[in-house]
């Protein structure tokens, strides 16, 4: 009981925080105002679902491209419903995922010399690169044929 | 889907332009660029109408009322990231082949929005940015020190490229240095405080400098078969990425000259 509610307060901080550097970055892009809560809410969710699975014994490759084929889709129903162009909200959707924190890792590890952890770090955060890739791929893909059946911008 | 009426030709080619240049400076992707100039020239009620675009030019031809082809390039030139812009210049595109607009009309548009200010005060920007790092550095795991922090640099970090922007340095320096200022301040900060923690503090400040937006470009441009510009992308993301490790690594290097090898 207490981990689950330990689980659930960690979430909600991330929540929190991811949601707060996603606006940050929503005003960076200088995106549209009206999309700036929409995209960091849909981009904090993204990131607090992979955050979740996990600390819930999912492996970390699959936890990011769950996530980021979550933001996908819903970051283009978002712009389908707002009439607006997609780009802005898939980029706001993964750009707390990006390991920023695993590439840092990588080079501190290469400055002390300790070679096989940096690489380990540095496919790592390759790896993850790949996996938010494929998410928004796939999430295309998936968006196309199952929610957009004629042909329709964003 | 019906096209306006038919009108003088020659006039043409300045709104295709114009929207493709916006675009592409302001971040959207090739195949928009592409789709919309298409579409747009569909809209003026021309009939061959073709467009090719890379990250640094837009290609676009199209044949007169006379049978004589118009072509025309643009070389486009990366300037600072206006997703409103991509998306008020989608907006004119639809309203050109809803609303019929002229070209003349459509090109008033289009250059109303070249001309608006951005959303946005530089000052403001910076400081939304340096909150966001303080946002990731606590979404890594870090404490509200970390956050102060992280918020603290980054905008230092900010004031750094934007004064070497200002004197035109060019846009791959910027990265560098930011890099390595994020990265060596959190470690500085660490060394002389004992507080906090390095890790989460520089990678929060590294988190603006990543390229995003490039990467999402390259996966969109390549999901629609456009592996030219997906390639051009990915390479520019990829560039981007490795001179941010470079600076976190030549920032480490110098952190340990300075704390003598304690981090």
């Amino acid at each position: 009981m207490n981990e689950t509610v330990s689980l659930l307060i960690e979430g909600l901080v991330v929540l929190i925080a991811s949601f707060v550097g996603t606006f940050g970055f929503a005003i960076l892009l200088q995106a549209p105002r009206r999309a700036w809560f929409p995209a960091s809410a849909i981009g904090a969710v993204a990131y607090a679902l992979s955050f979740v699975l996990i600390q819930l014994g999912i492996s970390q490759m699959l936890a990011i491209f769950l996530s980021a084929l979550l933001g996908s889709v819903a970051a283009q129903y978002c712009a389908r419903k707002m009439r607006m162009i997609a780009t802005i909200f898939i980029t706001l959707s993964i750009v707390a995922q990006v390991p920023g924190l695993g590439l840092y890792r990588c080079m501190e590890l290469l400055a002390r010399q300790q070679n096989s952890a940096a690489a380990a770090a540095g496919v790592e955060a390759m790896s993850s690169i790949l996996m938010i890739a494929l998410g928004l791929g796939v999430g295309a893909f998936l968006f196309r044929i199952l929610v957009t059946p004629r042909a329709h911008r964003t | 889907m019906a096209s306006n009426p038919p009108m003088d030709d020659s006039c043409l080619m300045a709104p295709l332009q114009l929207a493709g240049r916006l675009i592409m400076e302001n971040g959207g992707e090739t195949y928009r660029v592409e789709e919309t100039v298409t579409r747009m020239g569909h809209a003026f009620g021309v009939t061959e109408v073709e467009s090719f675009a890379i990250p640094s030019g837009v290609f676009i031809s199209y044949r007169k009322q006379d049978g004589t082809v118009e072509t025309a390039v643009k070389r486009v030139r990366k300037g600072p990231i206006d997703l409103k812009k991509v998306d008020a210049v989608n907006a004119v595109s639809r309203r050109v082949e809803s609303e019929h607009l002229s070209c003349e009309e459509a090109l008033a548009c289009l250059n109303e929005i070249a001309q608006a200010k951005p959303l946005v005060s530089k000052p403001l920007q910076m400081l939304a940015v340096a909150v966001s790092s303080g946002g990731w550095a606590v979404m890594f795991g870090g404490g509200w020190f970390d956050a102060l922090f992280a918020t603290v640099f980054t905008f230092l970090v900010q004031i750094v490229t934007m004064l070497l922007e200002k004197f035109r340095v060019q846009s791959l320096v910027p990265t560098l240095l930011g890099s390595f200022l994020a990265t060596l301040l959190p470690m500085l900060l660490y060394h002389f405080t004992q507080m906090g923690q390095v890790e989460m503090m520089a990678a929060g400040c590294l988190m603006p400098l990543l390229p995003g937006l490039a990467m999402t470009n390259a996966v969109q441009d390549a999901m629609r078969g456009d592996m030219v510009s997906g390639l051009s992308h990915g390479v520019s993301a990829i560039l981007t990425a490795v001179l941010i490790a470079s600076g976190a690594l030549i920032a480490t290097a110098v952190s340990a000259l300075i704390t003598g090898g304690v981090l």
